[in-house]
Parts: C-alpha cells; sequence; structure tokens
C-alpha cells in the first residue's frame, strides 16, 4: 500500500513523500519524534500517520492470536450460523430434500432447464413462498422479480399466492387446534403487494438495474429472495463482443454474489438453455457459456424423464447429486406422487 | 533477485527494512554523512532500494566530479558490502537434496491418490494452480485439503472465497468424525473464511496479511500453513480485456 493513499491533508503527504517515505512499511519501522523530525512536522501529526499507517495496514498486534485479517471469520463460528440458516421451501417436499431444506439463503442459485419445464412458475412460487410467515414455518419475507421475457403472468401469482393462503389456513387449523381458521391475517392481495416487479427491455436496463439493486435493497429491508427471469435473455442475441460479455456477466455475478452475502438474501436465476456439441453429438447444455457456469453457487438442472419433471442438483458446495420429481398444479407446485391436498409445510 | 530483496527486510540492526532512508544507517556507519546522502539525494537515491536500482557505474563517475571523490566511492563500497553482508548465505544442489530427504516439506491433501500424484502433497513455498471446469470438484478439493491440513498438521488455513462457495458443514463432513466435540471445534477453529468480491478488496487482504505474517505472532500453532483462493479468475474476468474472442489475456 502506498503512502498517498492515507487520508492526510495534502501538505503533510507531500512532506512525506518528498523525504522518501513513499510506502507504509518504510513509515511503519521508524518511531514518531525520528519521523517528525525527518519531514519536519510536529510530534503529534507523525504520531497520527503512525497510527493511521498501522491502522491501514491491518495489523493488529495487540490480538494477533485471533484473526488473520480483519473480517476474516472462523470455521466454527460459521458452522453454527450455516445451520441457523433460514431456506425457502419450494412447496414439494421431494425438491425441498434434495435441496437440504429448500433454496438457501446467502447463496445464488442457478435454475435451468428447457422451455415449458416450468422455470418461470418456480419463480412464482417462491416469490409468494418467501412470504409465509414464521409461524408457519417460513421467513416472512418480501420478494423481487426480474422479469426480461415478459412471462410473469399476475392471474398465475394470484392463483398460487391463493392457494397458499389456503394452505397456511389448514395447516394453522391443523397445527393448533384451539385457534380459528380465520387467524392467519394474510390475504392473497397482501401477498401480491409484497412482491417488487421489474420489467427489463434491454441489456443495459438489466446492467443498470442491479447496480441499483444495492440501493433498493438497503430501504426495504424485507426481501428476502431476487429472482431474475430469464438472466440470459438479453445476453444471447445482439452480443456482437464476445469478451465484453464475458466480462459484463462476470461482473454481475460477483455483484449478486455480494448481494446475496451481504443482506442474506436467495439469489435466484433462471437460465435457459442451447445445444452444444461434445464429443461427436449435440448435447443441451445451459446458455451463457463455461465462464458463466462457473458463476453461480449452486445450479439445478430441470428435465423431462418420460412424461415426469424432475430436478437435478449439477453444482453444489455441499450437498450431494441427487434429482427428484416435481409436478406443477393448477395450486403451484407441488410432488407428482402426492395425491391428497394436505401439503406439508416445512 | 526476489530472495534477496526478501532478505534486505531482515536487517538485524535497528529494524531497518528495505525501503529504509539512507540516514538510518548513519548511526553505525558514519562515512554514510550528510554529504554523502545529499549527493546520493541530488540523484534522486534516497532509500537503501533506490542506492539498488541505480547505476552505480554512472554514480561512481559521478563522483570523480565531487570534490570529495575519495569518501564517496569509501560510502558506495561500504553501501555495497553491507548489502552483501545481509544476504542469505548460498546453498548448492547437494545440502538442498539432503534438506528434501530429511525433512517433509509437503502438506497432505488428504486424498491418498492426489498425494501419490503431488508425491507426497501440497509442497510447502509453492503455487499450487487446479484447474477444472465447472463443477468438477475444485472446491471439494480445497475444502478437503484444508480441513486435512487443520487435522492433521496442527496449522491454520485461510480461505478466501470470491463465489459463496465455502460450507463450514462439509468442513465439518471432512473431519474425520470424533465424539470429542471439544477438538472438533479446535479443529475447525484453525480455518478462518474471508469473502472478497474483486481485485482490488484482494490485493488489499494480500497486502494486509503481508504485514500480519511479518509480525512475530506468526509462530507455533498459529501459523499459517495454507491459504486457499477459490477463484483467482472470477475475479479476473471482469477486468479482462484483449481482442481474442475466448476472453484470453493477451
Amino acid at each position: 500500500m502506498e503512502a498517498w493513499r492515507l487520508p492526510l491533508s495534502s501538505s503533510i503527504r507531500g512532506k512525506l513523500i518528498s523525504a522518501g517515505y513513499t510506502s507504509l512499511p518504510s513509515i511503519s519501522s521508524i518511531s514518531s519524534s525520528d519521523l517528525a523530525r525527518d519531514v519536519n512536522i510536529t510530534e503529534e501529526e507523525a504520531f497520527e500517520i503512525l497510527r493511521l499507517a498501522k491502522q491501514s495496514s491491518g495489523s493488529s498486534s495487540c490480538n494477533g492470536s485471533r484473526s488473520l485479517i480483519n473480517g476474516a471469520k472462523n470455521a466454527w463460528d460459521m458452522l453454527h450460523e450455516e445451520d441457523s440458516l433460514p431456506r425457502i421451501t419450494t412447496s414439494c417436499s421431494d425438491l425441498d430434500s434434495i435441496l437440504g431444506g429448500g433454496i438457501s439463503c446467502r447463496d445464488v442459485t442457478e435454475i435451468g432447464g428447457v422451455p415449458g419445464i416450468g422455470k418461470t412458475q418456480i419463480g412464482i412460487q417462491l416469490s409468494v413462498n418467501v412470504q409465509i410467515p414464521r409461524e408457519c414455518g417460513g421467513i416472512g419475507g418480501k420478494a423481487i422479480y426480474i422479469d426480461t421475457e415478459g412471462s410473469f403472468m399476475v392471474e398465475r401469482a394470484l392463483q398460487i399466492a391463493e392457494a397458499c393462503v389456503e394452505d397456511m389456513e389448514e395447516y394453522t387449523g391443523y397445527m393448533h387446534k384451539h385457534f380459528q381458521a380465520n387467524q392467519v391475517q394474510m390475504k392473497p392481495k397482501d401477498i401480491l403487494e409484497n412482491i417488487f416487479y421489474f420489467r427489463v427491455c434491454s441489456y443495459t436496463e438489466q446492467i443498470a438495474l442491479v447496480n441499483h439493486l444495492d440501493k433498493f435493497i438497503s430501504e426495504n429491508k424485507d426481501v428476502k429472495v431476487v429472482i431474475v427471469d430469464s438472466i440470459t435473455f438479453h445476453f444471447r442475441q445482439d452480443f456482437d463482443d464476445l469478451v465484453q460479455r464475458t466480462r459484463v456477466l462476470s461482473e454481475m455475478a460477483l455483484k449478486f454474489m455480494k448481494l446475496a452475502k451481504k443482506f442474506s438474501l436467495a439469489v435466484v436465476l433462471l437460465n435457459q438453455v442451447t445445444t452444444k456439441y461434445t464429443e461427436g453429438s449435440f448435447q443441451l447444455a445451459l446458455a451463457l457459456g463455461d465462464s458463466w457456469s462457473h458463476s453461480c453457487t449452486n445450479r439445478v438442472i430441470l428435465y423431462w424423464n418420460g412424461d415426469e419433471r424432475y430436478a437435478y442438483i449439477d453444482k453444489s458446495p455441499s450437498l450431494p447429486s441427487a434429482s427428484a420429481s416435481y409436478t406443477v398444479t393448477s395450486r403451484g407446485l407441488r410432488n407428482s406422487s402426492s395425491s391428497s391436498k394436505r401439503v406439508k409445510m416445512m | 533477485i526476489e530472495l534477496f530483496f526478501s532478505n534486505l527486510g531482515q536487517w538485524s540492526r535497528g529494524g531497518v527494512t528495505t525501503m529504509a532512508p539512507l540516514k538510518h544507517l548513519e548511526k553505525e556507519n558514519p562515512i554514510l554523512d550528510a554529504c554523502f546522502r545529499d549527493f546520493c539525494a541530488s540523484h534522486g537515491i534516497l532509500t537503501v532500494e533506490d542506492f539498488l536500482l541505480h547505476d552505480l557505474y554512472q554514480l561512481a563517475a559521478f563522483s570523480e566530479r565531487q570534490t570529495n571523490s575519495d569518501r564517496l566511492k569509501e560510502g558506495i563500497t561500504l553501501m555495497l558490502s553491507l548489502i552483501e553482508l545481509q544476504c542469505r548465505p548460498w546453498l548448492n544442489g547437494l545440502e538442498l537434496l539432503d534438506d528434501l530427504q530429511r525433512n517433509n516439506h509437503t502438506l497432505s491433501t488428504g486424498d491418498k491418490g492426489t498425494d501419490s500424484l503431488l508425491q507426497g502433497g501440497i509442497r510447502e513455498g509453492q503455487l499450487t494452480e487446479l484447474v477444472g471446469p465447472s463443477s468438477s470438484g475444485k472446491t471439494q478439493f480445497c475444502m478437503q485439503a484444508a480441513a486435512t491440513v487443520a487435522e492433521n498438521h496442527l496449522g491454520r488455513v485461510l480461505y478466501l472465497d470470491t463465489g459463496n462457495s465455502f460450507s463450514a458443514r462439509r468442513i465439518a463432513q471432512f473431519i474425520c468424525s470424533n465424539s470429542d466435540a471439544a477438538l472438533g471445534q479446535t479443529v475447525m477453529s484453525r480455518i478462518s473464511c474471508h469473502t472478497v468480491y474483486d481485485i482490488y478488496t484482494m490485493f488489499d487482504t494480500l497486502q494486509g496479511l503481508e504485514v500480519t505474517l511479518r509480525s512475530q505472532m506468526n509462530v507455533n500453532e498459529y501459523r499459517l500453513q495454507l491459504l486457499v483462493v477459490d477463484s483467482i479468475s472470477s475475479l479476473i474476468t471482469p477486468i479482462l480485456g484483449g481482442s481474442g474472442s475466448q476472453g484470453t489475456c493477451s
């Protein structure tokens, strides 16, 4: 680190540099009286410079045993944090179990699949499920839905919200027998009110929105999930310069990671598929190329198996590879094998 | 040259570092007095590093023109001998081989196949690069190595994570199942994790780490044995330029 980056007045900084002290290690090895004499400043100013130098070089000599660098966390503390991390249910218990309880907050999850497999349905289901209040086992947060394709249908969201409220009433009526069924405060309209919807029509708008999200979420701290449907649409056509596309996409991915970590929210990116020519045959692969595939923490691939829809965990740092089936019903996402109307909430 | 410079940082007298101004040497070597320093300053030499980077023949030639040229030349020779004194003694190939056979400088990765491939494990003092397509197991390898080092080698591990892929639960699974919870806690507390999202933060972090490592606290059980960066390419890709269509650095 260079000495000119220290927060000092420009006259002192000028004196420091003209005396030959251009880098921090040279300042930190000298006593304040020597520094004051050399640079022709008062002793208080020299003391202040040394204090700033020690601070910015991050050396904490008093408790040097505890942390190697400022901000580093211990794995043991993180274990306890991770266990208490809330998860967003997908309303399909098979899918929840392979995801380890649901979509985890503080992670970027990429979900990709062929058209018509149910990506937008999962997006809408998650934006409704994130609002399930804590009494029913949810996390009680709001949702941001960024729509790039125009596939968000408000009527469908209302349908899913109504089904969710009915399930919640059934659940509370089942679990707390002495409560009345109308104890649940949420109405379908309240659920719709808590989904912040952004419609994006070009890639510049998409980049601008991602930059703006930090400020938006600082003002609306309840937001617990950001769904982007889909992340690829504006980047697949009209982008001549592939190098620039890679750069822009990786920067966007880093911004999402930062958001997820900073506000402890879940980021769900929906992706399309493309064909790739590998090993002599054409195979389906997620769009945006190999460099994008490194950018997310978890990846779930949706595919058809006969007549059933399946989800497969393709990439995860802590979950084993597994697949589970699900169906899309008029009430939203459900288990494919269960035919009963009662759905396990958590 | 890298070795040379890093050893200059270990001046035994008065804690002077590489960038030390020349005046710090005056106490022990009176010949490097104000005249000498003024002469050096007129050529832009203020610190030991400047002295090394300067063309010394040119400096000697300029000193000829000064009235006190003998003293100046004595000063230059003394500077060079001081620098040589601080050099680490040479090692020949046989001594290096001896050292290799006697001391084990490798860290086991936790997987026998990889250990035999790397002939013992990850080497200390070297940079090991792990490359692979997405979801090929790079993060798993890193986490397993971190867990093994923390458990077997009794040293600390720093994990710099750029993609939220560090999972404490997975690390706990890698550490052999002990019924002793306290031991598990000690092992896990040796691993520290820090997230960086852009290349500038990474530089600052590494700089701060260097200062901490040079301090006296980096000994015995607090010694940092393994530094893992997962992954460096996600920090570099956003700033990569070049004219190639694949986005390679040219």
